[in-house]
């Protein structure tokens, strides 16, 4: 079922949609009050209507989302949800409420910046009780024990996440690059539940045959911008772990232990997640997260794939591929943009950086 | 700190530089500035120059005499000068290297160690400087600690960070989450504030030295006075004829973006203000045969100021009001001695930068009727999305609200290898014409 369709399954059903634009906000919230979030990461729109408000020097996650918006592709959705990811999502959230008159509703999310403290985890709490009051002027109050089962929900989607990804690191997964991720990325819409079976029944699909290729870890912000996935599969790339930013590095694959106040917990869920350059976490903290990743999986070397006028990422690569090189990991950043073909000179350097490989 | 370089700090700043300014201006030939479309040039730029320049000079001198702390052109500075911190702003910096023509050279060293040319030009002109050393100040003193608030962008965030990592420095990180909607919450002030309570520990450990209530007081009463006078300035352009543009705020808010909170920039800015006041009684011109008003929105071009306003003037078109000069007056009338902290965090928490574009619609829509404007220039800078982004839509509502035209220029702040002058110039002029009509 294509992902309009499942949505607007989930309406007939009396829940909410929520389109949600990148990268990290709480779902469990979300899924507490009965709205399902569909993400808004790199939608098959062009740019035509988002030029007449957005510069060319824009990135394509907030064209795309943009033009996606204006050419009515989000009709199913009752709630738009901006987080505050990066200065441009931050003002295309801003722009569609005060500029184009979007008429349902805005909300937005700010994850901080200050560090994993307590400081950050009492403002994180604050924010999540102002959300929850927005949403329950448009979907509802919660019920007794609803954010106890969404961080159960939230538990089950990491727990089928963290055994999949598992499985692809012991080579116990046959899959290519493009199906794992295809897979991976549905968690970007399906109600939690879905996704377990979903995940599940996938594992079940490709499960007990070797890993064939060459085992890299990919970085930066998405798996497929164009045909990359395609792509990486025909060079014989086995991705065998991420820290992308719209898959490893935001879908919690930890557990969270039997939550006392769920306030809590669930800002604790938002905390612990990896390290991130949107959060402002250091590139060191970064470079051990990979560095273990690495490890851990066996991979020869780390592919970055960074997202043109991307500055979250764009800021922390050059540091990252020093750090990386200096434990002796090879690494590899190349820039790709939405919507477009990978380019051949870029192919070529990712063949070069393959043969390169110990 | 040592008490060697505490002397050679006091020695330079007493005696040695005001006599080598002195001299400098002195042997300092008048160059002939030719025809001229502008009227008289403002005598406080020469005290401006003097003040900026010992700034500069005096900067080199307080490594290892004064706790020296790089600072975003957000941040509370008010702490920092509670600590006698020697402040150097690397935004500042970054316009003043672009107006040198410098950008693109500094810039081209931050890409050649990978960083992207889409980046914002002020950061890869500061990590180029990092990495070259390449200023045209001579040399800018080592910090001791990194000073950074995200209520301007998340930009700077990533970009300290960065320097922060490649110099092994302490960064002070004050984090304002950006206000979408109202006037901000009590949880958002409480948090703000916390961690600027948070940094006085931090800086007593890194500087050494110990927090003085009384001094901060003091550094407190100050800025509020600068930022004060400082909106006074900017209010004399309200007069027709405006006694100066646009163009000359953009040059003359260096010292309340750069020693806000010390009496030098307060004495700086009475000078300045007398001046203009005294302009405006006798309805001296800084574009004479002023036709036609105008706003100008985002940073600076820094590398095409001066030929900017050349063409301006050349058509009777005077800037008279910009949002960016407005940002240093707009929010310190929160700052309150019985609250310091609290207030401080509604201060820097409030600038326009870090709220909603419905608010940022709001004060353009206020200053161009105050300002009594009739047209609008967007500069659209490539490398600073936060400014930039919606700008198009803030063109449409404001020709709306106000019926005034506007146009939108594709520039930078620094790195001119995205300018084209001549297809500005073109732009400009058509729109100028327009304005006549």
């Amino acid at each position: 079922m294509g992902r309009t369709a499942y949505l607007q399954g989930q309406k007939a059903a009396g829940r909410k949609v929520a389109a949600v634009w990148p990268a990290r906000y709480p779902a469990e919230l979300l899924w507490a009050h009965g709205v399902c979030p569909a993400e808004v990461w790199d939608p098959p729109a062009g740019q035509a209507l988002a030029g007449a408000h957005l510069q060319s020097y824009v990135c394509g996650i907030v064209r795309q989302g943009l033009e996606l918006l204006l050419s009515g592709g989000l009709t199913t959705a009752d709630i738009l949800l901006f987080p505050h990811t990066c200065d441009s999502i931050q003002n295309l959230g801003s722009l569609v409420r005060d500029l184009v008159h979007e008429p349902r509703p805005c909300l937005y999310f700010y994850p901080p910046r200050s560090g994993r403290s307590e400081r950050a985890a009492v403002y994180l709490e604050a924010q999540l009780r102002t959300l929850s009051a927005d949403l329950t002027r448009i979907a509802g109050p919660l019920r007794d024990g609803a954010l106890e089962g969404a961080l159960a929900l939230g538990n089950g989607r990491a727990a089928a996440l963290r055994h999949m990804y598992d499985l692809r690191a012991r080579g116990a997964l046959d899959a290519s690059n493009e199906e794992f991720y295809g897979a991976v990325r549905t968690c970007e819409y399906l109600w939690p539940e879905d996704a377990v079976l979903h995940l599940e029944a996938f594992m079940k699909t490709h499960a007990g045959r070797p890993r064939r290729g060459v085992p890299l870890v990919l970085s930066g912000v998405l798996p497929a911008p164009s045909d990359l996935a395609q792509r990486l599969d025909g060079l014989s790339v086995a991705v065998v772990e991420d820290d992308l930013l719209a898959c490893g590095r935001r879908f919690a694959r930890a557990l969270l232990p039997e939550p006392g106040d769920p306030w809590r917990a669930m800002a604790a869920r938002l905390l612990a997640l990896p390290p991130c350059s949107t959060a402002g976490d250091s590139v060191e903290d970064r470079a051990s997260f990979l560095a273990e990743q690495v490890e851990r999986t066996g991979g020869r070397g780390v592919l970055v794939l960074a997202l043109k006028f991307c500055e979250p990422e764009l800021f922390q690569i050059p540091s990252l591929v020093d750090a990386m090189r200096g434990r002796g990991i090879p690494v590899l950043a190349v820039e790709t943009e939405l919507g477009n073909s990978a380019p051949a000179g870029m192919m070529t350097r990712v063949e070069a950086f393959l043969e390169s490989l110990p | 700190m040592t008490l060697g370089m505490e002397l050679r700090y006091r020695w330079m700043k007493d005696v040695a530089l005001p006599v080598l300014l002195k001299a400098r201006e002195r042997n300092r030939r008048k160059g002939s500035i030719g025809e001229s479309p502008l009227g008289p040039p403002l005598e406080s730029t020469r005290s401006l120059k003097r003040l900026m320049t010992r700034h500069y000079a005096l900067a080199r001198y307080a490594e290892g005499a004064r706790p020296v702390a790089w600072v975003t052109s957000g941040a509370p500075v008010e702490l920092l000068r509670a600590f006698g911190c020697y402040s150097v702003y690397p935004e500042n910096h970054a316009a003043l290297c672009g107006a040198r023509r410098m950008g693109p050279e500094i810039c081209t060293r931050a890409e050649e160690a990978g960083f992207s040319r889409d980046l914002c030009s002020y950061a890869r002109v500061d990590l180029g400087h990092a990495l070259s050393g390449l200023t045209p100040v001579g040399r800018l003193p080592r910090p001791d600690v990194l000073f950074c608030t995200n209520n301007i962008c998340q930009t700077i965030l990533y970009w300290f960070k960065e320097l922060s990592h490649r110099e092994g420095i302490p960064l002070v990180l004050f984090d304002t989450p950006f206000i979408s909607v109202g006037e901000g919450t009590p949880e958002v002030f409480d948090y703000v504030a916390g961690q600027i309570k948070d940094a006085v520990p931090a800086l007593e450990r890194i500087t050494g030295r110990e927090f003085r209530e009384d001094r901060f007081h003091e550094v407190l009463r100050s800025s509020i006075r600068a930022s004060a006078l400082w909106g006074e300035v900017l209010a004399t352009m309200r007069h027709r004829p405006a006694p100066m543009t646009v163009f000359d705020a953009f040059v003359h808010l260096a010292p309340v973006v750069s020693l806000r909170g010390l009496p030098s920039c307060e004495r700086y800015y009475e000078g300045l203000l007398a001046e203009l006041q005294e302009r405006v009684s006798r309805d001296v011109a800084a574009v004479p045969g002023e036709r036609h008003r105008l706003m100008w929105d985002n940073i600076a071009i820094w590398f095409a100021l001066a030929p900017l306003s050349r063409l301006f003037a050349e058509h009777g078109c005077a800037g008279v009001a910009g949002t960016y000069p407005n940002a240093w007056a707009e929010t310190n009338h929160y700052l309150d001695l019985a609250d310091p902290f609290g207030s401080l965090a509604k201060t820097y928490a409030l600038i326009f930068l870090n709220r909603g574009l419905d608010y940022r619609l709001g004060l353009m829509e206020a200053m161009g009727r105050d300002y009594q404007v009739d047209g609008l220039v967007l500069h659209s800078a490539r490398s600073c999305k936060p400014y930039s982004v919606g700008q198009y839509d803030l063109r449409r509502s404001l020709a709306g609200r106000l019926g005034i035209k506007s146009v939108v220029l594709e520039g930078d702040m620094t790195d001119f290898r995205t300018w084209s002058e001549e297809q500005a110039r073109t732009r400009l002029t058509a729109f100028f014409e327009s304005l006549d009509g």
